[in-house]
């Protein structure tokens, strides 16, 4: 009895030790990069949408002849760019970053030399970029939505829209950035892969029938709000067969939940290279 | 004294590479130097200590502990890496804070932390500067602030009198003196012999990813002596001096250098050997156009060491 | 005695050698060949071309094929001017270009930031243009392997296929549109390129920024056409432009319905902004004498 008790609280400790790691690092990170140059351009290229948004906006004002309906082109454009150009940049790069950014730079000895689990060091980096992934994102899905659907802002059946946009794009940015966190812990050239998966696998596995478009992620995110296709492979024909939106959040979850234990199992036995 | 670090039979390969093979250490508080040539593998050895990397075979423990996948144990272990790495956007006030707080040191003791150590690597002033415009000297002092800040039992330094001026030198190893002093357990990398006499007595020789000596460094010093000791001596009375020498009872060898005005002496006693060449010198008898000893060097110490001719 | 090792800067008569910047060429291209993966996608590159040869052999032993014919014609199987374009202007093509520029191209010069090496570079007797002329040369390298390389051949076998010189007769000047567009693209691809890589310490940044601009281009051009149906908004995206210019260089029907003139200058005016960024930042650095 008193064992048992004694091994409880031991993995409490070891939890909260876990957990205070990620939470440290996760500051430490997100004040880096938040102060990034890096950071600072991506941002600069959230504010496409919104540049476009303001660019359509004055046009209607000049030519007001043509009729203007916000929520179709918010859904048919913006959310296109965001969902299939935007979040994919930025995930690749910060999801890559989490695992190899600092055993490139050297600065690894310093995190792995603390009293912090490895896994948690994955963690805590993997919370940072996707805050600040989502800041950069939502930024551009927030400010782009209120300018194209000024006029209807006090309608609160409007907001439901955003708000489910809002929800699925944190969870597409939760399962991308985990993936590629893992890719970044598994392979050298994480980048070259990441934008093979990105922009090859994710583009050319959603035209084929059947069971194969469950192999992208982009399914399921298109599972619950459906995007139209990007031309670029407009030699084939896009057939969406959705999985019901309750099981692609969860499945988007577990991608989520099973790259990042992944990558903090790799983490765990990372070495920076003999030639570092 | 009980050893805080033991290692057993410690190998590790980088791929084909041997990095450091069969070391078996036993180290207690104080500090030890850790001397060997570049690429002996002093900082795999260091790398392995600290769990950075892992073995190929052997065990590392700490106070009893295995290293692996004890993070805990950092609390108390301050590392200071041989590589100049920094988050270089940082300034240095912020890199302290930031490496004591993943010390899970609270906010204000961090932040008053961070300032004395600061003051005390007489980086005060430039504490608020980005790293990426401090010199090569205050990079390293700060990279022995991260490392003692945290107050740790156990300091392990990488090669941490790199890049100094002969005062950064002196500052720096009285830093590391008075800390080995207070009891604590030092590890200094080098491969500079008089660095590593300068800061401790006790030393580890390491060369080839074997070790060869451990002991003080007295002993490794008779050690060498007992070996003979080459020199080199460019006369035109080559011949002369040969006959005069290959007499004495310290002199193993003489021998011509390619050309017959290079004389090449091998000797157990270098200090009786070069009163007796002074002598000859002063008195007219040999001219000597000059002398080298291709041995002073850590190099040779180890060829000395290994049997190598 | 005393003998100095410092560094020194050359100083005295420069002995012209005549290719300075082809050290750093042969350096960077053995520095590519040795990364991890990268022949395999450099020998995926080449399989756009080896279809085209399949094409050819096709076009030649028609009769035998017509079991694959539904109908109409196969333009593929028709080597022509708009053969030729369509693998030198084709998505793929570029898509893989992009790639190869991400792996081979990105850290030129980033990497070069990050280790400071244009000093040691420039400590010796190279000029900024020969340092630039190395770099250029590796994505010039990899480019004209795979425009006008494969193009030659497809020539070659049609006339081997063919057993006559008809083809040549009939487009006297392919060979020579086939050169003046790879070089153009290798012109292009090498001011990118080395845009980019001036732009940060990091390769991993560059290789994402590579790729997201490229693309960025094409995406921002869909929106807006959707949007304004104006067909001058294909100046906007990269890959447009450089099949417009194709399109010209090979006397075809262009997709868009504007003159490729301004496809031309945008480019121009593109390499002309990239190379004098280049060339501001590479001064940025250089050893003062």
């Amino acid at each position: 009895m008193k064992q048992n008790e004694t091994l409880t609280s031991r993995k409490k400790s070891q939890l909260s030790f876990f957990f205070k790691g990620v939470k440290i690092i996760f500051q430490f990170s997100f004040f880096q990069g938040k102060k990034s140059k890096k950071s600072r351009l991506f941002a600069l290229l959230s504010f496409a949408p919104i540049a476009i948004a303001l660019f359509l906006r004055i046009h209607q004002v000049l030519s007001p002849e043509r009729s203007f309906d916000g929520l179709y082109f918010f859904n048919n454009a913006v959310l296109l760019f965001i969902f299939q150009f935007l979040i994919l940049v930025l995930t690749l790069f910060y999801g890559t970053s989490v695992c190899t950014e600092d055993l490139e730079a050297g600065t690894w000895t310093y995190l792995v030399t603390r009293p912090i689990p490895r896994p948690a060091i994955v963690g805590g980096k993997y919370l940072a970029s996707l805050l600040l992934v989502l800041l950069i994102a939502g930024a551009g899905l927030i400010i782009s939505f209120i300018i194209l659907n000024l006029e209807k802002l006090d309608d609160l059946s409007l907001y439901s829209y955003l708000f489910k946009d809002l929800g699925v794009l944190s969870l597409a940015l939760m399962a991308y950035t985990s993936f590629f966190t893992f890719l970044g812990a598994a392979v050298r050239r994480s980048i070259f892969f990441g934008l093979i998966f990105s922009f090859g696998w994710e583009n050319v596995i959603q035209y084929f029938p059947g069971s194969t478009q469950r192999l992208a992620i982009i399914h399921y995110i298109k599972s619950i709000i459906p995007l139209p296709s990007s031309s670029r492979f407009s030699f084939l024909t896009f057939q969406l067969e959705p999985t019901k939106p309750v099981y692609a959040v969860f499945i988007l979850l577990g991608i989520t939940i099973l790259f990042l234990f992944l990558a903090g199992v790799i983490f765990v036995f990372k070495e920076p290279r003999a030639e570092d | 004294m009980k050893p805080l670090i033991v290692t057993h039979h410690l190998s590790r390969w980088y791929g084909n590479v041997l990095g450091l093979s069969d070391v078996s250490l036993e180290i207690g508080p104080g500090i030890t130097g850790l001397l060997g040539p570049n690429g002996a593998g002093k900082s795999t050895l260091l790398k392995l200590i600290t769990g950075q990397i892992r073995p190929s075979l052997g065990q590392v423990f700490i106070d009893g502990q295995p290293v692996k996948g004890r993070a805990e144990l950092f609390f108390r272990l301050g590392y200071c890496p041989e590589q100049d790495a920094f988050f270089e956007s940082l300034t240095g006030w912020q890199f302290l804070y930031w490496l004591l707080r993943l010390h899970h040191f609270s906010e204000k003791k961090a932040a008053e932390r961070t300032e004395e150590m600061l003051n005390l690597v007489e980086l005060g002033a430039d504490g608020h500067r980005p790293i990426r415009s401090y010199s090569r000297g205050m990079r390293q002092r700060l990279k022995l602030a991260q490392a003692l800040a945290h107050q740790p039992e156990i300091l392990i330094l990488d090669e941490p009198l790199n890049g100094l001026d002969p005062l950064g030198k002196r500052k720096m190893i009285r830093l590391i003196r008075d800390f080995g002093r207070e009891g604590h357990l030092v590890i200094v990398s080098s491969h500079i012999l008089p660095e590593i006499e300068a800061l401790t007595k006790q030393i580890i020789l390491i060369h080839q990813g074997k070790v060869f000596a451990q002991g003080e460094i007295h002993e490794i010093r008779d050690l060498i002596e007992r070996h003979p000791h080459i020199v080199s001596i460019k006369t035109p009375n080559s011949r002369r001096l040969a006959a005069l020498l290959i007499e004495k009872p310290y002199v193993v060898k003489a021998y011509f250098g390619e050309k017959e005005t290079n004389l090449f002496v091998e000797t157990r006693d270098r200090d009786k050997f070069f009163e007796f060449l002074l002598e000859k010198v002063v008195n007219g008898e040999i001219e000597v156009e000059e002398i080298t000893s291709p041995d002073d060097n850590l190099q040779a110490v180890f060829d000395y060491l290994v049997g190598k001719p | 005695m005393i003998r100095e090792h410092g560094y020194t800067h050359w100083d005295g008569q420069l002995r012209e050698r005549r290719f300075p910047w082809w050290p750093i060429t042969r350096l960077n291209l053995k520095l590519a060949f040795r990364k991890k993966h990268f022949r395999p996608v450099y020998a995926l590159s080449f399989l756009p071309a080896f279809f085209f040869i399949v094409a050819i052999y096709i076009s030649e032993r028609i009769e035998d094929f017509r079991f694959m014919m539904r109908g109409g014609r196969l333009i593929l199987f028709e080597v022509n001017p708009s053969f030729f374009k369509n693998y030198l202007a084709g998505d793929f093509l570029f898509f893989m270009l992009v790639l190869i520029m991400v792996f081979a191209g990105a850290g030129l010069v980033a990497d070069d930031f990050r280790f400071n090496a244009l000093p040691l570079y420039f400590s010796r007797p190279l000029r900024k243009k020969d340092y630039l002329l190395g770099k250029a040369a590796v994505i010039a390298f990899f480019v004209l392997t795979l425009t006008v390389f494969p193009a030659i051949i497809f020539i070659i076998f049609k006339l081997l296929f063919s057993g006559s010189f008809v083809f040549l007769r009939n487009y006297p000047w392919i060979s020579l549109s086939i050169i003046g567009y790879s070089l153009f693209l290798t012109l292009f691809f090498c001011f990118y390129t080395l845009f980019l890589s001036c732009l940060s310490r990091n390769s991993r940044y560059v290789s994402v920024i590579i790729f997201a601009v490229y693309l960025f281009s094409d995406f921002l051009y869909v929106f807006l056409y959707n949007w304004f149906r104006q067909p001058l908004l294909a100046l906007i995206s990269i890959k447009l432009n450089l099949q417009q210019i194709a399109s010209f260089a090979f006397g075809v029907k262009a997709a868009q319905p504007f003159s490729w003139i301004w496809s031309f200058l945008v480019i121009c005016a593109f390499c002309g902004v990239a190379g004098y960024f280049i060339i501001r930042k590479i001064r940025a650095v250089e050893v003062i004498r």
